[in-house]
């Protein structure tokens, strides 16, 4: 009796983390059907739509453009130790810029797209349903869906894909800027590496990155919001959950977006 | 301090206002980390050793991240070795030295940064949440009052055992994302696991890089979270603010770390 | 440990006989005064009832006197120590003397009923294992919940919550306790369970101050009053002043009249 119920444990335990799972991708998907029904046609309300415009985009607006030189300076300093070993300073533009447009700049604004503004979404969903706000809002016969999460879900998918193009730029800005003071090369040479070598689908590839993450980082972080249950306390763990539902999701679209468009 | 009549500010002061006041936000936050960095050392050094309980955060960090961490490092590495091993046929049209450099580049690079950004986001969050909510819900001061410091408390256990774990995760993860570049790189380009697996490229200078992106990840993500969490005021919005900075402080940190060490790797390990 | 700490650590009544004494405390939130210049003293074994509307800074006063916030003016001194001087090691020492119960439990929610009353003992280091399990136990069972240790605290109703975290409050026998809204949200039966502990610590000689909506409940308790209103006084004094004070705020808030 006692062997068979230590042995049932992690039985128990795979089989608890399934439902888990399963129920969250539930979760999502009808997040993701009632999105849907409300786009055709859009119902959204329009203040409320560019006041998430303006939170979502200008608010992160500092973050995307620290990380975006960060994400520059780091391709550059790992491409320079190639560049310098094949004594090849002609190629630098080409081989930071290339893996920063395709893979690192869409990965790193999303990433941090998601702790700034998934996490923010979440706990403010969350907010307002531990709160009773969104009862609330139901009892005045206005549509959760179209009132909160529509603005929200527009916002993050249209900011997302604009930011990952700033965040390119900065980054190519400084991955310039560190080739030419950490490593010598200039920055005319940097540059015309990168226009010669690298292609518009290179930076397409980012972008239709970045519009997939962008409907991720939305779904998960209102589904995560909307069934917050249990006060402060569930706030934190939603948010907790949101963002590493949402990081997963990032890394598996990227690998499907890669393999689909190449 | 009453007698003041309200004062109705001008354009531009408005405009000041508007452009001094991210600096000081940001200031006040470098302040609460340091704070925090400074007592969680001086705890860590001189209180008392609570072993049991950094174990038991220990095993909570493992396992919360380590499903995760696998997931990411497997799509990581396919989508990666992929990209390049498409570039190295088309430019190169050689794939032998694909393995060792994709080896490399994972030690350097984005095994520890990676992972640590991961672990900003599962654990960061989690030790963000829990002391936050610990902190509106007045259990920090009941800490207080029962004559513990809530840094050598929460936060020095959290801390001794993430610099260990972030470590081991880099390696799971490293490994993982290893592995599963070779399965790709055998099977989209039929590269033999024997070419693929090889360390001619590895010199000393990364791994003890690795070593040192890992210890400086392993220190700040503990610090940052905590002194988020022990800033949250308010009821459940205070938790959420809370949350949220501590990703963002977090991602931060690692990356703003990496730049540093990155460059100190490429101007003194690396040569 | 230092010349201060060992001042800390020696726990002596003042001569005067006043163990909890605050000059000219304020707290100011963006320009406003949340509290603004409160004074007030308690003497040894009496207990000071602080009541005032909601908001209107009670426990961010009680939480000065505990030194878990720093006043930005004025002195709060325990047993003639400037609380606000102390450096947090010091504090620490100081909070060996003080119990406080909290306003919303304030239970450690990740660890058991057991561990949480044992904590205070742990932290003071000074008994065995052996001494905090039956400490724990013993005290447990004057608040009428024996063998409730292996709880969570999330399995206890209201009452009982408010009981353990009473427990853990005294459980080092502090000479000074404050009490956070001991009673509030808790049915009649409850909270005459709650009033009947505050009156047993006081007869054991505790110094007091408690913080409480429930007036008639405490109005035999306590010596002293202080009515407070958006952070500044409108009453101290004792039980006979305030029955006859004529401001018709306090005489309202006192006597419940509606306005």
């Amino acid at each position: 009796m006692r062997l068979t119920s230590v042995l049932s444990v992690p039985f128990a335990m795979v089989g608890r983390r399934t439902l888990d799972i399963a129920t969250e991708m539930g979760g999502m998907t009808l997040m993701a059907g009632a999105i849907l029904r409300r786009l055709f046609p859009p119902r959204v309300d329009g203040a409320e739509l560019m006041r998430n415009l303006y939170n979502v985009g200008v608010k992160s607006f500092p973050i995307i453009l620290v990380t975006g030189v960060f994400v520059g300076a780091i391709m550059v300093i790992q491409a320079g130790l190639y560049v310098e070993k094949y004594e090849a300073t002609g190629f630098i533009g080409w081989g930071a810029g290339f893996a920063t447009l395709r893979e690192v700049s869409p990965i790193m604004i999303a990433l941090m797209f998601n702790g700034r503004v998934g996490a923010k979404n979440t706990a403010e969903i969350g907010t307002m349903k531990v709160t009773e706000q969104v009862d609330a809002l139901r009892t005045l016969a206005i549509d959760p869906v179209s009132y909160l999460i529509m603005p929200r879900f527009i916002a993050m998918v249209v900011m997302m894909t604009l930011l990952v193009v700033v965040g390119d730029a900065t980054a190519l800005i400084g991955g310039a800027f560190t080739s030419q003071f950490l490593l010598g090369v200039d920055v005319q040479l940097f540059f015309r590496s990168f226009v010669d070598l690298i292609h518009l689908e290179d930076f397409l590839l980012g972008v239709y990155k970045a519009i997939t993450f962008g409907i991720a980082v939305g779904v998960v972080s209102c589904h995560f919001g909307i069934t917050v249950t249990g006060g402060a306390v569930g706030v934190g763990r939603a948010v907790n959950d949101s963002v590493v539902a949402s990081a997963i999701w990032i890394f598996v679209l990227n690998y499907v977006v890669t393999t689909l468009i190449i | 301090m009453s007698a003041h009549p309200p004062h109705k500010p001008n354009v531009l002061e408005l405009f000041l206002a508007a452009l001094g006041s991210p600096f000081v936000i940001v200031g006040e936050q470098f302040r609460e980390i340091f704070k925090v960095f400074g007592l969680t050392v001086q705890y860590a050094l001189h209180g008392r050793r609570r072993w049991k309980e950094v174990w038991l955060q220990a095993y909570r960090i493992g396992n919360e991240s380590l499903v995760f961490i696998v997931c990411v490092a497997g799509s990581l590495g396919v989508t990666l070795v992929y990209q390049a091993g498409l570039q190295a046929e088309r430019i190169i049209g050689d794939l032998t030295p694909l393995g060792g450099l994709y080896l490399q580049i994972l030690l350097r690079e984005f095994g520890p940064t990676i992972t640590a950004l991961m672990i900003s986001t599962r654990v960061g969050t989690g030790i963000a949440a829990e002391i936050g909510s610990m902190v509106v819900t007045e259990q920090v001061d009941a800490l207080q009052m029962s004559g513990a410091h809530p840094v050598e408390y929460l936060v020095v256990p959290r801390f001794w055992a993430s610099v260990v774990m972030v470590f081991c995760l880099t390696c799971v993860s490293v490994l993982v994302s290893w592995l599963a570049g070779l399965l790709t790189a055998l099977l989209a380009f039929g590269v033999s696991p024997y070419t693929f697996a090889t360390l001619s490229f590895v010199i000393p200078g990364d791994v003890i890089l690795l070593l040192m992106k890992t210890t400086a990840y392993g220190i700040a993500i503990p610090i940052v979270a905590g002194a988020s969490g022990l800033s949250a005021h308010g009821g459940s919005e205070g938790v959420g603010w809370a949350t949220t900075q501590s990703v963002v402080n977090c991602s931060l940190a690692v990356l703003f770390l990496d730049v540093l060490l990155s460059g100190f790797g490429y101007l003194v390990l690396l040569r | 440990m230092s010349a201060a700490s060992k001042q800390v650590t020696h726990v002596e009544v003042p001569r005067d006989g006043v163990r909890i004494r605050c000059q000219g405390v304020s707290k100011y939130y963006r320009r406003t005064a949340v509290l603004d210049a409160v004074d007030l003293e308690v003497r040894d074994g009496t207990m000071l009832g602080l009541i005032g509307p909601g908001a209107a800074g009670k426990s961010l006063l009680v939480k000065i006197i505990c030194g878990l916030v720093a006043p930005d003016e004025g002195h709060v001194f325990i047993d003639d120590i400037d609380v606000t001087r102390l450096r947090e090691r010091e504090l620490q020492a100081l909070r060996m003397r003080l119990g406080m119960v909290f306003q919303n439990y304030a239970l450690f929610d990740f660890m058991n009923v057991g561990e949480n009353i044992a904590l205070p003992l742990r932290m003071e280091g000074r008994s065995s294992e052996t001494s905090i399990r039956n400490r724990v136990a013993e005290v447990l069972e004057q608040v009428a919940l024996p063998g409730i240790q292996d709880k969570m605290p999330r399995e206890l109703s209201g009452g009982m919550k408010k009981r353990v975290s009473f427990v853990r409050a005294v459980v080092r026998r502090p000479p000074i306790v404050i009490y956070d809204d001991p009673t509030g949200g808790l049915d009649p039966v409850t909270s005459a369970k709650i009033f009947r502990l505050l009156s047993d610590m006081k007869a054991q000689g505790t110094t007091s101050i408690t913080i409480s909506h429930d007036l008639d409940g405490i109005r035999p308790l306590c010596d002293q009053w202080l009515l407070i209103e958006h952070g500044k006084t409108l009453f101290s004094g004792d039980t006979s002043a305030i029955d006859q004070c004529e401001t018709p705020y306090v005489r309202q808030f006192w006597r419940g009249e509606p306005a």
